[in-house]
Parts: C-alpha cells; structure tokens; sequence
C-alpha cells in the first residue's frame, strides 16, 4: 500500500532535491565558452571531430536539454518508446539546428532558451496529468515532443551563430556539431534511462513522480525565468 | 501517461496547487538568487544579505599594477644559423605590448617559463617564420616571457624590439651563456 503524505511535503522534497542540483551547477548561461569558443572563431575548413566532440560537450552539459529528455522519458518503460520519442526529438533539433546555420535565420538566443525552459514546464505539466485533468484536452504527446525539438535546435543554431563561422567547410562542420549533439544525447540519456529504471524498481518512484515532475517544472519556470532576465536586463554586447 | 500504474489519479486542485507552487519557487529563486548572482540586480536585498552580489560583477576592463611600466629597446645581430633568446620576467597578470622588426626572415617562438620550474614546463604561444610581429601579451604566470629568434638564412640579419610593460628585468641567452639587462622604470616613483 502506498503511504499517503501530505502533498507539501511531497512537493517539499521533489523541490529540495531539484534546488540541490541545481546549486551545483555554478551558471546557468549554457553557451559554447573560453578555449572552445576561440578554437571555433578560428577554425577555417572541414574540423569533424572538434565540431562532434563539441556537440557532444554541449549536450552533456546542458541540462536544458537533458531536463526536457528526462521529461519526455519519465513515463516511458519500453526502449521502443524511449526510441520513438528521442528519435522525433532529434529530427525536430535536426532540422532547425541545419536550416537556422545554413539559412542564417536570426532569432534571439535568450528568447529561445526561455522557449526551451517552458518547454520543460509543459512536459512536466503533461506529465502530472494537467491536460488530463485541469485543462481536459491532451495535445498529441509525439507532436508536442517534435515541435518542441525544433525549439532546441533553434537554440543549438543560436549558440553557434554566436561565432563568425567561416563558409569554409560549414556544412561538414554543422553536420558533425549535430552528430555529436546526437552521440551527447545518447550518451547522456542512457544514464538517464539507467537511474531511471533503476528508480523505477523501487515503489518509491511512482510515489515521488508527481513531486519529482513538479521539482521539473520548478526547473523549467527558472530557466526560461533566467533567460527572459537576460533578455530583458543584459547589455547587447 | 501515467495512467495505467497511477492507482489514484491526481486531482485537478492537487495540479494547479503543485504548479502554482513549482511556480512560485522558480520566482523565489530567480529573484532571491539568480538576479543578484548572474545580473548584478538585488530588488529584495538578499544578494546583499547572502553575499551573492559579487558573483554578479563583470571583469572589470582595469587592472592596477603596483609599479611604474618600463620601456625597453634592444637590437640584435643574428649571423646565418645564430639563435637568440630574450625574455622578460613578469608577475602574474602584468601585461606588455611590444614589436619587433627584423631586415630579414627569421624563425620565431614566442613563449615562457614558469618562475623555478625551468625549460620543462615551458609554454610556447607562437612560432612561425617572418620579418615582425607586433602585439599584447597578459602573462598567464609569473616567470620569464619572451621569444626564441633564430636565423636559417645565409644572410646576416639585425632585428629590433620595442615594447614597454610591467617587466622587471630582462634576460637575454646566447652562445650558451646568459645575462642580465636592467631596464630601467620610465619615471622615478
């Protein structure tokens, strides 16, 4: 039988948890930064293993883009599910990471990344019921996680157009950054998968899911609350 | 999603409490936290209290050294198949600028040593073939800092350096021996 606590209490510990990793992250800017930064100003031709490697980098490291997978995987048991959804997610990424390069598409990267971080609010929304039960219409998960792919793209173009990118060798080298995006994200979600399932083995997991998604959805309303500040407070150079 | 392990479906007001709260806490921690510590903003005063204000400063363009700058010219005869070595020594964080010109090409490695650790832990920041380099240099330690010039050519060729800095003394190595050249600071202070 499931013990009954009280909800603040839940609520308190999913939070307390969330807050606890978030300290340990010490910015929460997630951009391509120092040595990587200059290796990519002056990079002039085809460079397929520094752009993978940095693809790779930024996926592991960023943990928008892991908060939302672990979202989207949280209630999904079977690999073939974890497959489907990961897959949609990385064509989503894949198309508008090549086309915001290659079509040089200006968006604003901080609007982007508050994009992102509601879009970890709507997954964990999604995932204690809220469709379900508040607004009693549920948008097409699968959609909902591809359309949302094509705002983490956006915000992965943004970060490389950041740079002077030289023409030289561009396309092989977006290409690359985003083989590595995917390799990252493997990478990254097999851990995710592995604690997860680990979790999943004990009764606490169901128990704790509805704290654990509202402690998400906390981190979700930072990031994009982080990123509208600097939006809105950051001088443009 | 949940549906089929969830035995007792939230309720609607269980929700909209837990989202309202995932809410209020982001908006706690972005304007506790996150505004004093990443933007330099401290509406509640908590950035003050909690010592966060500082995390939000941005590197400051100026940085105070404690002694006078110097200014330094040299000129050296390099015969075909001579090297030379000249270095500065400087303290962490003192800067330079310097140009060097030369009347004929030369190999050159711009680079430094550690203070006491010596040639093994040597950082090389530059090498190449040519007449001048010009530019800036922020040391990274404290040590000597300087270029490795060396001529491959059949020519003899004489080469000039200026550059004015937060240097103490420079060294110069050459035929096997080194020695000392004071340089003096531009004022008296």
């Amino acid at each position: 039988m499931l013990v009954r606590r009280p909800l603040f209490k839940k609520l308190l510990a999913g939070l307390l948890f969330l807050l606890g990793s978030l300290v340990s992250i010490s910015a929460f800017g997630h951009t391509i930064e120092g040595s990587d930064a200059s290796f990519v100003e002056a990079i002039d031709g085809p460079a397929i293993f520094p752009f993978m490697y940095l693809g790779a980098k930024h996926m592991v490291s960023g943990y928008d883009h892991l908060l939302f997978l672990v979202g989207v995987i949280f209630f999904l048991y079977r690999p073939k599910h974890v497959i489907q959804y990961v897959t949609l997610f990385a064509v989503g990424h894949s198309i508008t990471l090549l086309l915001g390069v290659l079509a040089d598409l200006q968006v604003n990267a901080y609007l982007i990344d508050a994009i992102i971080g509601l879009s970890i609010v709507y997954k964990a929304f999604e995932n204690i019921d809220g469709f379900k039960y508040v607004v009693k219409f549920q948008p097409n998960t699968k959609i909902a996680v591809f359309v949302f792919g094509l705002f983490h793209g956006l915000g992965l173009a943004t970060k490389l157009q950041e740079f002077d990118l030289s023409d030289n060798g561009l396309v092989t080298n977006i290409i690359s950054f985003n083989i590595g995006v995917e390799i990252g994200q493997i990478l990254a979600l097999s851990f995710v998968f592995i604690v997860l399932s680990l979790w999943r083995t004990s009764r606490s997991y169901l128990r704790h899911s509805f704290a654990t998604n509202t402690a998400l959805m906390a981190g979700g309303f930072m990031l994009a609350g982080y990123q509208m500040s600097a939006y809105l407070l950051q001088s443009p150079f | 999603m949940a549906e089929e392990e969830n035995a007792k479906p939230p309720s609607s007001k269980n929700i909209l409490i837990a989202s309202a709260i995932a809410l209020i806490v982001a908006v706690m921690v972005l304007f506790t936290a996150i505004l004093p510590a990443e933007f330099g903003r401290d509406p509640l005063g908590t950035g003050e209290l909690l010592g966060l204000n500082a995390l939000g400063l941005d590197e400051n363009p100026f940085e105070e050294q404690l002694e006078v700058h110097r200014s330094d010219y040299v000129e050296f005869i390099l015969e075909p198949f001579q090297s030379v070595e000249y270095k500065y020594l400087m303290d962490l964080d003192a800067s330079m600028i310097f140009s060097w010109v030369a009347d004929g090409e030369l190999y050159y490695d711009m680079h430094a040593e550690p203070a006491g650790l010596g040639e093994e832990y040597a950082e090389s920041y530059e090498q190449g073939e040519g007449n001048s380099r010009m530019g800036s240099f922020h040391a990274p330690f404290a040590g000597i800092h300087g270029w490795f010039w060396e001529n491959r050519s059949l020519n003899t060729v004489v080469i000039e350096l200026y550059s004015s800095g937060f240097y103490q003394t420079s060294t110069v190595f050459r035929d096997g021996g080194d020695y000392e050249r004071p340089i003096i600071p531009i004022t008296e202070y």
